[in-house]
């Protein structure tokens, strides 16, 4: 029962959502609508499942004072302040002048995009480092990398005589071998999902609902 | 020479990090500006937004986060400015939790320069989650995905919403998108059942991803990364200055300039001691 119940769903939800491509019919599509709209509203219920989570997993490891236990302090005395804040300060918390959006615009904006501008440090330590041309496949890739980084920023255009050639050769590197790389990607992984979909649907897939 | 280039293979990153400080510091303090042609699919973006009449309608999804303003922040102003400019109404969503509190200032601050009055010009529906869920429900029902908007109106009484109940309402559908959630989903959801014309602004590492897309007519128009919007400020403030304005990504070129540079260098100057080290160790 506990597992034919979701199975049955699965299969009946699945199917109507298919559906909805092959009968265009606004009335069909008030249904398919209303399913949506249910799984909206369990997805946002899984926000509170990853709170239960995030909790569940870090708090022990803090209790017993395991390894890294002190980031993981600071993680849930961040959660829980936050949380707090935020639901202190109600709709208006984004007002200025509010505490949520004062730990929006000074705490949470400057640590995220530190961490997204390291890259750019290790990127280019990477590069000095692992980038060498061994043999043809990483010779071919490393050309191409040069030549796309070079057109990319007006300084490469200002070379002259090859400066004029650099973003057409960019544009066939980018819209010949890279567009049939994507595609290929593209079109194996959505025959992918086809087929995976389809065995949720027929019930052949049973991962989602715990064990085997 | 051998010694020296073996101790500068295996150089301390401390000093590649102090190299790439530099080439990021000194364009800052010292700017060049270098000219550039526009990107070909930046100018068919550009192109198709002119054709906009005043009051045609245009859902923009600000889908970024403070890790990716740098990129998309100067493409997400100038392309209110634009339509803004050409007496567009703007409705704008969200599918990213962190970009309301990061976009709001940015359409305010655009909406008082152009006189723009909320609920008719302009809307800001906030955000909605629920990643492809949410885009299939814009696609489907966007009064339903956003019955309130940021500001606790109902979204069906704002006038600017009058004739619009789905996606395909809008004239265009504008993705500014940092990644998941965001233009590859708004496609593969919703562009090819409802036939919408979606143009995206990008990051530079997902802009080869939505390539085949503009290629196969999926989108409209393509802004990917700092050239991108540098490319689409450029077109924008050329047509629709604004005095005093500071065109963001066109200045963070010359950033952009030194430290693709400094990489090529380093992965030159890399390869070739690699190579002379390695002749010699044979």
């Amino acid at each position: 029962m506990k597992r034919t119940v979701p199975l049955i769903i699965s299969f009946i939800v699945g199917l109507v959502m298919v559906g909805e491509f092959f009968i265009p019919h606004y009335k069909y599509r008030a249904v398919t609508s209303e399913l949506l709209e249910w799984g909206l509203i369990l997805a946002a219920g899984a926000f509170i499942l990853g709170l239960v989570n995030l909790v569940q997993v870090n708090l022990p490891v803090v209790i017993q004072k395991k390894e890294d236990w002190g980031y993981k302090l600071v993680m849930l005395i961040t959660l829980v302040v936050t949380l707090l804040i935020g639901i202190y300060s109600g709709t208006g918390r984004q007002d200025d002048g509010e505490h949520y959006k004062w730990l929006f615009d000074y705490m949470f904006v400057p640590l995220n995009a530190t961490m997204f501008a390291l890259l750019a440090f290790y990127i280019a330590s990477a590069a000095f480092r692992a980038f060498r041309a061994r043999n043809l496949e990483a010779t071919l890739l490393l050309a191409a990398a040069i030549l796309v980084m070079l057109a990319r920023v007006p300084i490469g255009e200002a070379i002259p005589v090859v400066g004029d050639y650099l973003p057409k050769v960019m544009n066939w590197i980018m819209d010949v071998p890279n567009i049939a790389g994507r595609r290929a990607i593209f079109i194996g992984a959505a025959l992918g999902a086809v087929s995976t979909g389809l065995r949720v649907i027929l019930g052949l897939e049973r991962s989602h609902l715990g064990g085997e | 020479m051998y010694q020296f280039l073996k101790r500068f293979q295996s150089l301390d990153r401390r000093w590649v990090f102090l190299g790439m400080a530099i080439s990021i510091v000194l364009p800052m303090l010292f700017p060049v500006h270098f000219p550039t042609k526009v990107d070909e699919r930046v100018q068919s973006l550009y192109d198709r937004l002119e054709e906009l009449e005043p009051g045609d309608k245009v859902f923009v999804s600000a889908d970024f986060d403070p890790a990716s303003r740098p990129e998309l922040e100067p493409f997400f102003r100038a392309n209110l400015h634009h339509m803004f400019s050409r007496d567009v109404d703007i409705v704008i969503g969200s599918l990213w939790p962190f970009a309301p509190p990061l976009v709001t200032p940015m359409i305010e601050d655009l909406a008082a320069q152009h006189g723009a009055v909320y609920g008719e010009d302009y809307a800001f529906l906030g955000f909605k989650m629920g990643n492809e869920l949410a885009i299939k429900m814009i696609g489907d029902d966007i009064i339903k995905a956003f019955p309130v908007d940021s500001r606790e109106n109902v979204t069906a009484d704002l006038p600017i919403m009058n004739g619009i109940r789905q996606a395909q309402d809008f004239e265009l559908i504008m993705s500014v998108s940092a990644g998941f959630p965001g233009t590859k989903e708004y496609v593969l959801q919703i562009q090819g059942q409802y036939n919408l014309e979606i143009a995206s602004s990008t990051t530079a590492v997902s802009t080869p991803d939505y390539v085949p897309f503009y290629k196969a007519g999926q989108l409209f128009g393509l802004a990917g990364g700092m050239p991108g919007s540098a490319h689409y400020e450029q077109l924008v403030y050329e047509d629709y200055p604004v005095e005093g304005v500071r065109m963001m990504a066109t200045q963070a070129l010359d950033v952009l300039n030194l430290g693709h540079l400094y990489i090529i260098i380093l992965i030159v100057f890399g390869n070739i001691a690699f190579f002379l080290t390695r002749e010699v160790e044979e």
